[in-house]
Formats: C-alpha cells, sequence, structure tokens
C-alpha cells in the first residue's frame, strides 16, 4: 500500500504527538487508539481511526468538528452508549470497552449525565418526574428519589416549575431541566451534545453560564458541538476532523 | 427498578391512552364475559344437581328397572325393554327382609298425569304418584301443614293425598280455608288432603310444587297397577355412611340371586347412585362443556392478538421514550418489564371488567330463569388466564422494545 492517498488512516505510530501508553490512572477518562467502523452493505467505513485521550477530572472541555467528521461517535462512545470496534476506553478507572449492554446502562446511569440539542424530555411527565427517571433505574427510593430530584431542580433555578410538563416550559427551561436530570445523580462527567442548538442566542448563554457555573462547582463538563463560540467557552477543545484529532489545546 | 415502579409506569401509559386501552380491550372483557357467564351457567347446573342430590340425602340410593346406561340409544332402550324385568312389591318385600346392610327402603311408583278438580276449580295434567310412608324420611320431604301418609293409610289404601303447594293455590283461593281435611276429586275418585309440601319454587323453569302424592297400595289399586309408566322404585339409605356402597353391592347381589343371574350376565334392574347421577351428568354434559368453553376462548384469542398489536404499534411510537429511558440507565429488562408489565395490566383490567360484567349478567339470568354460580376459583383463574394472555401478547412487543439500539432509539421522531 502507497502512501499516497489522505484518506488511508495513518497508523498510530505515525503520530508521534498522540503517544499509545498504558491508561493514564489519574484521569477520568482514557481513550487508546479507538476505533469505530460501522459495515454500509459490503463496505467498512471507519468513523474513527485510532483516537486517543485523556481527561482529568473536573475540566471543562468542548469537542468540535464538522458534521460527518466523527464527533457523534465520539461522544455515543464517550457516553456509553456504543462501544469502540477497537482501543480502550477507561472511565472512572473502568474499562467501559469491554462491556456488554446492562453493565454499560449501569455505567450511563451512575457515570454519564446526557444533554441533548432536543431536551429529550418525556413529554407527559413532570418536570421532577423528568429528573427522577435517572433515580428510578438506580432503585432509589421515592422520597429519596424526591428530594434529590427537587435539590437538583433548585440547583438550575426551577424550583417554581418542578409540576410542570415540558410544554409548559419554555426551550431555556426546558434544557435546565435536562441539565437537571443529568446531574441528579452526581455523575463522573455532564457530556451535552449541542446543548444550545435548538435555543436562541439569549438563551444560549444563559445555559453557556450555567454550564460555566456547573464546572466551577467541580462538575466535569464535556460539550460537542459545531460552533465555535460555544466551544470557546471551554477551557480545552478537541477539534475533530474525518475521525481523527486534528488539534488538542488548552484555550484557558 | 422496583416493581412498583414498573406497574405505575404501566398504568400512567394505560391512562395517558384511556379510549384505546378501552378499545383495544373490548374483544378481551367480550371474550371473558362470554367465557365466565358459560362457566357460571355449567357450575349453576352443576350446583343445583349436587344440591338436589344432597336433598335426596348423599347415603341414598335408588332400585329401578333400567339403569343410565340404557338410555344411550334406542337400540340399548329397546333391548332394555325386552331384558329387564318390571320390579315388583315382592322384590321389595325380598329385599327388605334379607338386606342386613340397608338403615330404610321404600317403594315408590312413578307418576302419571291426572285431572284434578274441586267444585268448580280445576289442575290439568298434575303428575300424581305413590308412595310408602317411609319415603319421607328417605327423601327429607319437609311438611308446611298436615302430615305425611301414615301406615294405616298405606296398608288399607286410603284414599289420602298429600299435595304440592301448587295444587293446593290452584284448587283453594287465597283467604279460604285451610285445605287439609278437604276433599279433592283426583281422575274421578274423591281424596281427602292431608298435607302439603313445603314449597320449592321452580328450577329450570319446571315447577317443583306441582304434584300429589297418595299411598302406594291406592296409587296401584286406583290408576291401574305398577306397570307401563307407573313403575315401581325402591329408595334405600345405608346403615352408615361408610357402609354405603357395601349396602349398594348386597341390594344387587339380593336382587341378582333372586333373578338367577349368571355371573357373566348383566344387571337386568338398575342402581342409582348420587355418584351414577354426577357422573352420569358429566358424561352427558362434558362434550357440550368443552364446546361452550372453546367458543369464548376463540373470541380471548382474538382479545389476545389486538392485544398484541396494539402493544407493538405502542413500542413504535415510543422509540424514542425508550431510546431516552436507555441513555439515562435503563437496562434491557427494565424495558423489557415495563412494556410486559403494561401489557399484562392492560388484559387483566379487561378480565376484571368482564368478570364483573359476567357477574352481573349472572344475577340477571338467575333472577329470570337458570340458576348460575361463580365460584372464588372461577373467578381467581379467569383473571390469570387474562394475566396470561398479557404475558403471551406482550411478550414479543416487550422483547422488540428491549432490544432497541439507544442510539437508534434517540434518533427517533
Amino acid at each position: 500500500m502507497s502512501d499516497v492517498t489522505l484518506a488511508a488512516p495513518p497508523t498510530p505510530s505515525a503520530l508521534p504527538e498522540q503517544p499509545v501508553s498504558a491508561h493514564d490512572a489519574n484521569s477520568l477518562i482514557s481513550m487508546r487508539d479507538i476505533w469505530k467502523t460501522y459495515e454500509m452493505g459490503s463496505e467498512q467505513v471507519h468513523a474513527l481511526h485510532g483516537v486517543s485521550f485523556d481527561i482529568p477530572k473536573g475540566e471543562y472541555i468542548a469537542i468540535i468538528g464538522p458534521s460527518g467528521s466523527g464527533k457523534s461517535t465520539l461522544m455515543n462512545l464517550i457516553g456509553c452508549l456504543d462501544t469502540p470496534s477497537k482501543g480502550e476506553y477507561w472511565l472512572n478507572a473502568k474499562n467501559v470497552s469491554l462491556m456488554d449492554d446492562d453493565e454499560l446502562a449501569r455505567i450511563r446511569n451512575q457515570e454519564v449525565g446526557f444533554v441533548f440539542q432536543t431536551f429529550n424530555l418525556l413529554a407527559r411527565a413532570t418536570a421532577l418526574h423528568n429528573v427522577e427517571l435517572p433515580l428510578i433505574y438506580g432503585g432509589i427510593g421515592s422520597s429519596q428519589r424526591h428530594e434529590m430530584a427537587k435539590e437538583a431542580l433548585r440547583a438550575v433555578d426551577l424550583s417554581d416549575r418542578i409540576t410542570h410538563r415540558p410544554n409548559e416550559l419554555s426551550g431555556g427551561q426546558r434544557q435546565r431541566v435536562a441539565i437537571a436530570r443529568a446531574l441528579v445523580n452526581h455523575p463522573s462527567i455532564l457530556l451535552a451534545d449541542e446543548p444550545t442548538g435548538a435555543l436562541d442566542t439569549h438563551t444560549s448563554m444563559e445555559i453557556m453560564d450555567l454550564f460555566e457555573r456547573l464546572h466551577g462547582e467541580g462538575n466535569t463538563i464535556i460539550v460537542v458541538t459545531h460552533e465555535h463560540d460555544i466551544a470557546e467557552r471551554a477551557h480545552r477543545v478537541i477539534s475533530i476532523r474525518d475521525g481523527l484529532i486534528e488539534k488538542d489545546e488548552k484555550i484557558r | 427498578m422496583k416493581f412498583i415502579e414498573t406497574l405505575k409506569l404501566a398504568i400512567a401509559a394505560i391512562w395517558a391512552h384511556k379510549l384505546r386501552s378501552a378499545l383495544t380491550l373490548l374483544g378481551m372483557i367480550i371474550g371473558v364475559t362470554a367465557f365466565v357467564v358459560v362457566v357460571s351457567l355449567i357450575q349453576g347446573f352443576n350446583k343445583y344437581i349436587d344440591e338436589k342430590i344432597a336433598g335426596i340425602g348423599s347415603k341414598s340410593f335408588t332400585v329401578q328397572r333400567f339403569n343410565f346406561e340404557d338410555f344411550k340409544d334406542l337400540d340399548t332402550i329397546a333391548a332394555a325393554q325386552r331384558r329387564n324385568k318390571e320390579l315388583t312389591l315382592d322384590d321389595y318385600e325380598y329385599l327388605k327382609a334379607r338386606a342386613t346392610l340397608i338403615d330404610k327402603i321404600g317403594a315408590k311408583a312413578r307418576a302419571s298425569r291426572a285431572l284434578v278438580k274441586r267444585g268448580t276449580k280445576i289442575a290439568e295434567d298434575v303428575p300424581v304418584d305413590g308412595a310408602m310412608p317411609v319415603i319421607a324420611d328417605i327423601d327429607n320431604i319437609d311438611v308446611a301443614e298436615g302430615r305425611y301418609i301414615t301406615e294405616a293409610e298405606n296398608d288399607s289404601a286410603m284414599r289420602v293425598a298429600f299435595i304440592g303447594v301448587d295444587v293446593a293455590t290452584a284448587l283453594f283461593p287465597a283467604g279460604s280455608t285451610s285445605a287439609i281435611g278437604e276433599e279433592i276429586n283426583v281422575a274421578g275418585l274423591p281424596y281427602r288432603i292431608i298435607g302439603i309440601a313445603v314449597a320449592k319454587g321452580t328450577v329450570f323453569g319446571v315447577p317443583q310444587d306441582n304434584f300429589i302424592t297418595l299411598p302406594l297400595k291406592t296409587y296401584g289399586n286406583n290408576f291401574g297397577g305398577f306397570t307401563r309408566n307407573r313403575l315401581l322404585y325402591f329408595e334405600a339409605t345405608s346403615k352408615t355412611d361408610d357402609t354405603f356402597k357395601d349396602a349398594v353391592d348386597e341390594a344387587r347381589f339380593l336382587l341378582r340371586s333372586r333373578r338367577h343371574i349368571k355371573s357373566d350376565e348383566k344387571d337386568n334392574f338398575g342402581i342409582v347412585t348420587p355418584d351414577a347421577i354426577t357422573g352420569f351428568r358429566d358424561r352427558l354434559l362434558g362434550p357440550t362443556y368443552i364446546v361452550a368453553i372453546a367458543v369464548p376462548g376463540i373470541a380471548l384469542l382474538v382479545g389476545a392478538i389486538v392485544i398484541m398489536n396494539i402493544m407493538l404499534v405502542s413500542v413504535t411510537e415510543r422509540t424514542k421514550e425508550i431510546g431516552i429511558r436507555k441513555s439515562l440507565g435503563a437496562r434491557r429488562v427494565d424495558v423489557l418489564k415495563q412494556f410486559l408489565v403494561e401489557a399484562v395490566t392492560l388484559s387483566a383490567i379487561g378480565g376484571a371488567v368482564g368478570v364483573l360484567l359476567a357477574w352481573i349478567v349472572g344475577m340477571i339470568m338467575t333472577a329470570i330463569f337458570f340458576p348460575t354460580y361463580l365460584s372464588l376459583g372461577a373467578i381467581l383463574f379467569t383473571i390469570f388466564v387474562s394475566g396470561g394472555i398479557g404475558i403471551i401478547s406482550g411478550v414479543f412487543p416487550a422483547w422488540k422494545a428491549a432490544r432497541l439500539d439507544p442510539i437508534e432509539a434517540l434518533r427517533a421522531d
């Protein structure tokens, strides 16, 4: 094979700035040579070609890249919605890449708080019930659950909206319910996928201010976005292109 | 996830689509209602016969000309008519003198229909039969007014009559003098009324209080002897419950030896025990029951298919919800349970509503014409079956939901 074609995936050894080593025990997240390959008919499509990085606890990080760059795939892997085709993913000193469906569900429940672009709240449930959902799957009893959910809603300034259903709330309020839901189980990471994609500029800034505050309180936050002004609010930006890390820089 | 949470979730989901849930359950409810009505009719009929047997005295048996088996078809009836001799009073005396295990034995004769008159009052087609005084004890006859037949009345063939309430009311209008001691005309001869039986009401549309019983001898003398439709039969009780079977065997043995039946030949008489009655009932109605239960069973099957279909629609509709739940930590088994419990709850509600409707229908039927009876066991069984239908119709949709990929599911609209 010649190495003239750019599309050919470079081997990890060709990138000395991304050394493959044993996972860093001090990191919250440790990705080592992560590959994700999809079968599209007879063809194999590589969404990620050997990605490696570490995220220490308490970091505020943005993953940025155009659509088709592989950032959604990476987000699904970080969020334990999927497992890599190859490589190791250590989350909180657990090797997630070897886990089965039920173990992944447990990790999502305990370690990951998702915030989605379209909020993904249950339409028929109240704000309080939506926030309680992860606790229900965590097996926490109803009175303790109520207290924890109310506390989480208080933390996002929605104490006066706990009995409202999503359709009775504004977009910003819905996203704050979603953030409360993501935080209620005190996860290791808050993983936000285009969290302001469905919001106007003013509300977007409010949500980003909230992220900043939550980071200040010690939460590890990962924001996946294609918007530069959103990414610039983070302290570190990882740029993804064509399934590879193009740039990984501290900006603050 | 705790079961109570799953159940709450299921009820909330059913409640959120009230109309759809109700329509989904329609087939189920109709099936369950039909099923339970049929079961309560069968149980009512069985209970009626059991009570009837208990009324006769469960430890009594009847010796008569024909056996139940003789009524299988026309050929067996004809054969039995040739073979089986009529019972006589001499047979009765023979059994009474020799049987050691029989406590009481009495003879009766089958009823004829007769015209009964008192002055201008007429009762047509009244069943008239004859009985020995001891029958009052064997049949547990309850006397409302007056008394039953005495030995003296039977021995000297006196023209006295023990009557049912319907006959009394037909001949003696309300408010008039007591019927006791009054004279009535039965098939052309005068009889004095000595007693009236306690009313029993109507069963299966047949009045139980329209009868006249005469002393056996009187009946034989005045109605043309114990032949044709006035066949003699004996009713007997055993000395103890434990020796009941032995008493029956003894009576059979005595009658066989009196009639010189060889050991390889069948009885040429019939002995009817309570077991034989229930056994005959079960043989006669068994196939009917199966058909009667199978038809509503088809409705239940259709109901199950409807539930499965709606659950499949529900899974498709709620793909996004499943994705959200999975992203928040729901395991496969949590999702499976959610949809399975929903299907089971749905069909259990259908079962409960069906049972309730059937119970109301049963009450109405009992009030109008037919005794029905619904045992707790049948209710529990039906609800259990309904739950089973829920599992069967819910397991495939629930399995489909459980194995959804969370990423795909989250992408759904």
